[in-house]
């Protein structure tokens, strides 16, 4: 029943909401990326520069924003709950295994979008008080920014959901999830630094299609709303598949014994 | 009733429960008793489906149901206790009874119902993170009588709580019982068992040994006491083993 997921994603929100310092180290990953590129804006050497690379590391973090809101919640949601034996009594009650992971990914996701989210805002007062210059005007970005990035947080809370749910502490969690971030760190780096290998089919890839997305509205290029939609669709089919993925691993008996 | 016919469980190839069959009637407390390792936390893992079983039947009420029809007619308290220390007692009571779907009316006056039972009233609204062990004991009792099941497990819910708690706790399991409840108690503690239990299951190595009224053990033993026979059964057991 999707009425019990929405029961365990508000739990999961407002128990994620009060661990402050959680909270407190997902917003300062997540607006890391606008204070960077804000003292790299203050470089004299990229002043007059004819490429700057801005646009790039811009991208980068952008991309890495969408994997770190959720990064707390996902470690603690599963490899938290087992660690401080609370998975079992949660595991006792009449929900679909499906539904307790659907329930605990809406939450992630939350988390998630919203760091993304603040990630933005973070750029926006970053354009608003710097002497950055885009292709185009941040403003009119800003939206087809969000649009195309919206469900790669989703696609990050179902990945970080499946290591969480391997792993049998937090502490190993905690390194699988930092080791993820690395993930969209690198991809956005290869296709900055290596732009020949920006080719047509990665477009639909999810991660490298919206590192290409983002890429392609920093130059000043537009991107077809088709083209984001199905990019979109194509990211949320897959964190369905990695879903059901972890929903196998809670039906399996190691997930009850053994700690 | 519970009724459990020919279960059983095997991890990594070791059989840990083995053809286990045994009863557990309504308005009784069954003392499901065996050394460490005996199998009992496996068995109630299984009745109460976190654990599915190799092969074997489990009957709620003469009904063999699946693991979540079988969730939905009972409460349990097994070994990990975990509540969550970021929410006060009163919302962990209110997370489970919405997760079993109770009406948000009813769901009200019961966790007020069972805050007053477990005598919690004074730490209500505060969140469980430094509780003791007995506040935290206390907080998943309620959790797992919340919904008023006819069927209960408990798995050595009296470790580690001081003396007062455990009385208060075997008063509750006995009006419980008076009610109706079929209980299902598991411990290694005889002293537990033989304050509270009408019928004693034992089990060695994941095999029933024996079944039966505390009296009717001893007497099928010939022993004059509970550990005695206890310690009869299970010798002979393991040097039937050997």
């Amino acid at each position: 029943m999707l009425n019990q997921s929405l029961v365990i994603a508000r739990k999961e929100v407002i128990d994620g909401l009060r661990d402050a310092r959680s909270v407190l180290s997902s917003l300062m990953y997540t607006l890391l990326g606008p204070l960077v590129v804000g003292l790299v804006s203050l470089s004299p050497v990229l002043r007059g520069a004819s490429r700057s690379p801005l646009p790039g590391l811009i991208s980068v973090f952008i991309l890495v924003s969408a994997f770190a809101g959720g990064m707390n919640v996902a470690m603690d949601t599963v490899a938290g709950e087992r660690e401080r034996r609370s998975l079992l009594p949660l595991l006792l009650n009449p929900v679909q295994r499906r539904n307790v992971i659907l329930g605990k990914w809406l939450a992630v996701s939350v988390f998630g979008v919203a760091g993304l989210m603040f990630n933005l805002m973070g750029f926006s007062v970053v354009f608003a008080t710097s002497e950055i210059h885009l292709n185009a005007p941040w403003s009119s970005l800003l939206f087809a920014v969000a649009f195309g990035m919206l469900t790669l947080p989703l696609l990050a809370a179902s990945l970080q959901l499946l290591l969480s749910t391997v792993c049998r502490s937090v502490k190993e969690a905690q390194n699988y999830l930092s080791m993820l971030m690395f993930l969209p760190m690198g991809i956005g780096m290869f296709f900055v630094f290596v732009p020949a290998a920006r080719q047509a089919q990665f477009k639909f890839l999810p991660l490298a299609g919206q590192q290409l997305h983002l890429q392609s509205l920093m130059d000043g290029r537009t991107v077809p709303l088709f083209h984001s939609i199905v990019l979109g669709c194509l990211t949320l089919t897959l964190a369905g598949l990695v879903l059901l993925v972890c929903a196998d691993r809670l039906e399996r008996d190691e997930s009850i014994y053994g700690n | 009733m519970i009724e459990v016919q020919g279960l059983e469980k095997s991890f990594d190839s070791r059989l840990v429960v083995k053809r286990l069959s045994f009863q557990a009637p309504d308005g009784a407390i069954t003392g499901l008793l065996g050394a460490n390792n005996a199998g009992k936390t496996t068995t109630l893992r299984m009745i109460c489906g976190v654990l599915k079983p190799d092969s074997g039947t489990l009957l709620i009420d003469e009904v063999a149901l699946d693991s979540l029809g079988r969730q939905r007619r009972l409460g349990a308290l097994l070994d990990h206790i975990g509540v969550y220390s970021r929410l006060t007692v009163r919302e962990n009571l209110t997370y489970f009874g919405r997760l079993r779907g109770m009406l948000p009316t009813v769901l009200e006056k019961r966790v007020n119902e069972a805050i007053s039972i477990l005598g919690l009233q004074s730490i209500a609204d505060r969140r469980t993170f430094g509780f003791s062990q007995g506040e935290r004991m206390k907080t998943a009792l309620g959790r797992a009588i919340l919904h008023s099941p006819q069927h209960l497990l408990l798995d050595e819910p009296t470790n580690g709580l001081d003396i007062p708690t455990v009385r208060s706790l075997r008063e509750l399991l006995r009006r419980l019982r008076d009610a109706g409840t079929c209980i299902v108690f598991s411990s290694h503690v005889l002293e537990e068992v033989r304050a509270l239990c009408d019928s004693v299951v034992i089990i060695s190595n994941g095999r029933l040994i024996a079944q039966g009224s505390q009296t009717e053990i001893c007497s099928e033993t010939n022993t004059d006491s509970m550990e005695e026979a206890f310690v009869k059964l299970t010798s002979s057991q393991e040097s039937s083993i050997c």
